[in-house]
Formats: structure tokens, sequence, C-alpha cells
């Protein structure tokens, strides 16, 4: 609904148009944003088990400044997300454009592409975790016949390769999910515009970046977005994968945060929430504006 | 406004539902572990079901240490009645203790006329009593050993196992350039690496073994001193001096995985817990019937050392049913439960009188070592917030293993970071 009709409606049939919404409305608010509140309050508060529960303001936050374990894991977290996500749009651009052709079998292709996407993360982490491995992984198999190094290369074992380690698998993830997006924004381009461009006589180049791109602009910012959420809570990969190790150069803001909520030591754990909850917020703004949802292109 | 009501309504009700209160003559258990563990578990309480007339309710907790931590400390936060009781970490129980969530259970010896020593006395004083108050009991005991391959020990004309690490460093580097001709995988010696718990065992035992420690001499702790430096110059050497053991050891190796490598026949020695002596004496391990254990190495100065482990039950103070609870904790302890464990599990019971039981030693006749090796047994640092300090000490000692920062200012930065760790919870 336009947002000028809204203002048209009578008071009762808005009454009514907000009863519909209450349920929905009422499970946000008790499963979103009491537990928010509840982490923000939290974060104020010294809340171990073992000590009795003191309200100390900002005095977690004051201990997150000087932790560097804390920066390293943003410094991480952040890194991650501004490396693959780029990385993910190229190659799910990519995918997208071919996939968008008039290729045989496409609708099979299409399906087979998007499943990495559908099998959970958890699961996905394990596999690459046998690729991985030391002993016996794909990936030692792949480098050795490519004649790279005939040495078995420890993949997590430094930070470096652990952190690619990480990219490629979050990629191989990932990249799908921005391809059948993307591919869904590329199909509702009316092929005339295309046409009448080359009629005109422009290149491939030149289409691409004056009439797809600016066409589906807010559809790859949909995208970015909701990636770039994902990346910054990253998680489940990197437990199964690397736990954090080695040496906590690969624990993202999640993963060091989590340590103390399984320890129990809510208050502090919290408060790293907070912190990755803020920044998040700001990036997620970011998007919103570059994007102006909702207005004529 | 009628519908807001109704919503309303439905909405109390499905949440009232949800706070039934328990049967009296009902306690709930919460183990975790494998599933053939819980199987186990589960014929144990049907029995004594059986034998009282009562009812438990077993709750099957993860096999994942963590999270079975993690869902027992928010029941226990909530002050929820159940779990009445539950198995512990030998890690948890001083934070558990220090939260004031467990059943002192003194007053319930005495009442009974049990007699205390049937346990091991170091287990007990080192794990289970907090100032001075026994709040947990052990149910099956571990501790960090050495398991060797007596038929390449033999076949390269060694009688014994090590009893230093220069020795068993001597061993491995023969009998690994020699092994290596048909098995290019092998290796002299596996360990626990990897950034976790498992590691900062394995640096208090080779610590330990050099009279070094996580407390110092004024019961600080601190671990920046020569023993421990030592110590752990000696864990790096093993991976990029000796080259004995593997390269992934800092960035795989956890107790299982060690366990597979030296099921598959590529290692001669590994240090271990003792639940890998059954996996590793499996009809379908490879090296069923070569292996033997031993106490782990000493520097020449010290003498070995092994860290505890092992799982403790405990009873929740907010249980409303305690004296059912202790009648299934005598159950659990009792001679003949412990045997049943010892015998169909594999487990080292935590009592001391079962290590001399015929049937067991027939059955195991590794146990008449392993009472040795739970007497040199040492404690991981016994304050409430532990978990913090492992997490410090488990990432410098994996960076310092890795070759990262070198040894001497990895210590150094774990101690920065230690004292900054005590200052912020030893605050009232």
């Amino acid at each position: 609904m336009n947002k000028n009709n809204f203002y048209k409606l009578s008071y009762k049939e808005k009454k009514v148009l907000f009863l519909f919404l209450l349920p929905l409305l009422s499970f946000i608010f008790l499963f979103v944003f009491i537990p928010i509140l509840g982490t923000f309050i939290n974060s104020f508060h010294r809340d171990l088990t073992f000590l009795p529960k003191k309200f100390i303001f900002l005095d977690n936050f004051k201990r997150l400044l000087t932790d560097n374990s804390f920066w390293q894991s943003i410094r991480f977290t952040l890194l991650f997300t501004f490396i693959s996500v780029p990385l993910q749009l190229v190659i799910g651009f990519i995918f997208a454009i071919l996939l968008n052709k008039a290729i045989p079998f496409r609708g099979l292709i299409r399906s087979i592409v998007l499943i990495p996407w559908a099998v959970p993360a958890a699961i996905s982490a394990r596999a690459w975790e046998l690729i991985y491995n030391y002993n016996y992984g794909l990936a030692q198999y792949i480098i050795k016949s490519l004649g790279i190094t005939q040495n078995q290369v420890n993949f997590l074992g430094s930070a470096w390769s652990a952190f690619w380690a990480l990219i490629l698998a979050d990629s191989w993830k990932t990249a799908p999910f921005i391809a059948i997006i993307i591919l869904a924004g590329l199909s509702s381009i009316p092929q005339e515009i295309y046409r009448q461009a080359k009629i005109d006589g422009a290149g491939f180049i030149y289409i691409f970046f004056k009439i797809t791109v600016p066409i589906i602009k807010p559809i790859i910012i949909a995208a970015l977005l909701f990636r770039t959420i994902d990346s910054l809570r990253i998680f489940d990969l990197i437990y199964v994968l690397t736990h954090g190790g080695p040496g906590g150069s690969t624990a993202s803001a999640s993963i060091y945060g989590y340590q103390f909520f399984l320890s129990g030591e809510f208050g502090y754990g919290s408060c790293v929430s907070v912190f990755l909850f803020i920044i998040t917020f700001i990036i997620s703004i970011c998007y919103i504006k570059t994007a102006r949802f909702g207005e004529k292109i | 406004m009628k519908f807001f009501v109704f919503y309303l309504i439905i909405f109390c009700a499905f949440t009232l539902t949800s706070c039934r209160k328990q049967d009296k003559h009902e306690i709930s258990v919460a183990i975790g572990g494998a599933p053939s563990e819980l199987d186990f578990w589960n014929d144990i309480i049907k029995n004594f079901e059986k034998k009282n007339g009562c009812k438990i309710k077993f709750l099957r907790q993860s096999s994942d240490t963590d999270q079975n931590r993690q869902q027992l400390i928010i029941a226990l936060r909530a002050k929820k009645r159940n779990p009445d009781l539950f198995l512990m970490d030998t890690a948890w129980i001083v934070q558990f203790a220090a939260s004031q969530w467990l059943e002192p259970l003194d007053q319930y010896f005495s009442h009974d006329k049990i007699d205390k020593s049937v346990f091991f006395k170091k287990i007990i004083t080192l794990s289970d009593t907090y100032k001075n108050e026994l709040i947990a009991l052990p149910v099956y005991v571990d501790a960090g050993m050495l398991y060797y391959r007596k038929d390449l020990l033999n076949k390269y004309g060694f009688n014994n196992p090590p009893n230093t690490w220069q020795e068993l460093v001597d061993q491995s580097i023969k009998i690994q350039k020699k092994e290596r001709r048909q098995n290019p995988n092998f290796y002299g010696f596996v360990w626990q690496g990897a950034q976790y718990e498992g590691l900062v065992c394995c640096f208090l035992e080779f610590a330990g073994s050099n009279n070094g420690g996580f407390i110092n001499k004024n019961f600080m702790l601190k671990l920046n001193n020569p023993a421990n430096r030592q110590s752990l110059q000696f864990m790096y050497d093993l991976i990029h001096t000796y080259k004995i053991s593997p390269p992934n050891t800092y960035t795989e190796m956890r107790e299982d995985s060690t366990r597979l490598f030296f099921e598959n026949a590529n290692a001669l020695f590994q240090r271990n817990w003792p639940y890998a002596w059954a996996l590793l004496q499996k009809d379908s391990s490879p090296v069923k019937g070569k292996i033997g254990i031993a106490p782990l190495p000493h520097f020449p100065s010290g003498k070995s050392a092994a860290a505890l482990g092992g799982w403790h039950i405990g009873m929740s103070k907010f249980s409303d049913n305690k004296p059912l609870a202790w009648k299934f904790i005598k159950y659990v302890i009792s001679y003949d439960t412990q045997k049943k464990f010892t015998m169909e599990l594999g487990w080292n019971p935590g009592r001391q009188d079962l290590y001399n039981d015929p049937d067991v030693l027939r059955k195991n006749p590794h146990f008449s070592k392993l009472k040795q090796i739970f007497r040199n047994a040492l404690a991981r640092p016994n304050v409430p917030y532990y978990t913090q300090i492992s997490n410090c000490i488990q990432k410098y000692l994996n960076a310092a293993i890795a070759g990262k920062i070198p040894i001497a200012q990895s210590l150094k930065r774990a101690d920065n970071d230690l004292s900054k760790i005590i200052k912020n919870y030893e605050q009232k």
C-alpha cells in the first residue's frame, strides 16, 4: 500500500488494520523487542553467577574498550564482512547473468545453484572441515595436483590461511543467495530496453553499468544488506570450522560474546552483543539511506 | 476491544499452562554424554525406580560439555526445582558451588554414617570440596596418561615406556625415522594442542612434571616463571624442533582426533584421558592388544603429573525432594552401581576400592596402574571464574606452540591478562 493511501483511511478502517497486525506485532514485541531491551539492561549490570547482581552502568563498556581480544574480534568481523560480501556479490552477479541467458536445462541449473544456500550452515561447515582436513582433505589433493606445493598444508593452522578458508566456505554457501535475488531483479527488466539500447549502438559494458545496475540497484542493496548483517553476526561456520582459533585470530564478535554466555557471564556478554548491535544498526542505516527504498526510480 | 481481551486470555492461558507443579514423588536428573552412555544411565534409573517405587525424570543433556553446562546454568540461575540432580565436569564445580547452587552433602554423609575414605582423598579434596563443605561426589574420574605402542617399543629394542620427556623424544625420533619408511604419516607423540580446555590440561601436566604450574610459591596465579617457560618451550619443540608431533597439533588435536590418530597406528605415544582405552581395545581397532599405559613422563627435576578431570554428581539447592535425591546419589556411588559402570562402559570409578576388585581387574588389567596415576593428580585453578582464566591461557598457549608469539612473551602477556581478570572478578 502506498503511504498516501494510508492517511485517507477512516479511523475505523485503521483500527481494523491494526487488529490484523496485532498478533504479528505482539509476537515481534515479545520475541524481538523484549529480548533486545533485556540485553541492553543486562549490559549495564555485573551479572555473573557467583557474585551478586549489581548495577555498574558503563563499567562493562569501559572494560570492553580496553579488551584487546574484543577489538581483535571486531577487526576480524569487519575485515571478514568487507572482503567476503563484495566477493560474493561479484560471484553472485556473474552467476545471475549466466542463469538469465537462455541456456539449456536452465530450470535445473537454477535449482542446483541454490543447493549450497539450502544446506544448513553447520552441516556445510562440517563438509568444509573434511575438505580442509590436514590428513585426508580434498583440498590437500587439489593443491598437490595443481603443483602448488607437495607438502601437506595446514589450511586452518595459520591466521592468514584460516581467514581465507573461511571466506571461501562462506562464499560458496552464500553467493547463490545473491545470485537468485539478482536473477529475480534481472528477469524483471523489460527486454525492450535492451533491444533499444543495442539499436542505439550501446556495448555490453555500457548496457551493464548504465541500464542493468541502475534499474536493479534497490535489489542489489537489499541483497547486500541481508548479506552484510548475516556476515557481521557470523557464528555457525566459524564455530564448526575453527572455533575461533588459531590463537583467537578467527574469533568473530559473536563467537567472542558467546563464550561469556557459556560461562554464565551474562552482563559482559550482553555488552558485546549490544556493541555488535550498534555497529550492525549503523551499517544498516547507511545501506537503507543509499538505497532510498520505496522511492520511484 | 473484545478482540484484544480475547487475545490476551489466549496468551495468558498458554503462559500459565507451562508452569505446572512437579509431582512430589518425582525427581529429575540431568545427564549428558554419548547416546550409548545415556542408554546405560536410563537402565540404572529404571532399576532404581523399580527398587524404590518412585519416579525419576531423565533429562538427556547435550554431549557437548559447554552446552551441557549452559543448560544447567540457565535452569539453576532461574532457581528452577528441576533438575534436582546433575552431573558436572570437574572444571565447573567451583563456579556452581560459589554461585550457591549446590547442596552441601556432609550432613547426609554423617546421618547415614558413610565412610568418605572409599573415594580418592586427593580427588575429594581437590575437586569436590568448596570452603570446607563437600558439595559433589565423583561418579567417574579422569586423569591424563601416556598410551604407548608395546609392539613398536619391543621391535626397536626398548623395554620400558619412557620415564622422562628426554627418553620419550629419543625413542620417538628413532622409531619415527624407521617407521616412516612404511608409513610416511607416522609421528612419535600426539597430544591435545588445539585451542580448548584440553590444551590447558596438557600444559598443566608438562609444567607440573617440571615443578611448575599455575600457582606460584606465593599462592598467586602466575605463569611466567622459568619452569613453565621451559615446559612450554618443550611443547613447542615437540612440533617444530624435534618434529615428533604433527604440525596440526595446535589446530585440530583434541582428545578424539588424537585418539583416532593413535588408533589408526599413526603414532607411537599419545597423551589422552582413560576413556580412550576401551575404544582402542575394540575388535575393530588396528592397535588392539598392542598398547600399554603408563604415567606421563617428567622432566629430570620433577615427577610425573596428571591433570584431573571427570564427572561429579551434585544436588541442586532448589530441589524440592532432597531425601529422594540423596537416595539416588547413594545408589549411583554404591559399589554395585559403580562396578556396573566399570564393567560395561569401561569408566574409571570414583571409588578406590573398585580398583582392587578381582572381576574389575580381570576385565581391565590396566586399572592397577590407574590407581597410581590418580594419586599424581593435579587440579586446575580452583576459582569460580576458572572459565575466563582458561580462555585466556588457552589463547596464549596455543599462539605460543603455533609459533605466533615467542614463549616468554606469551606467558608474560598471559600473566598480564590474568591479573586483569583476577582484579575484575575478585571485587565484591
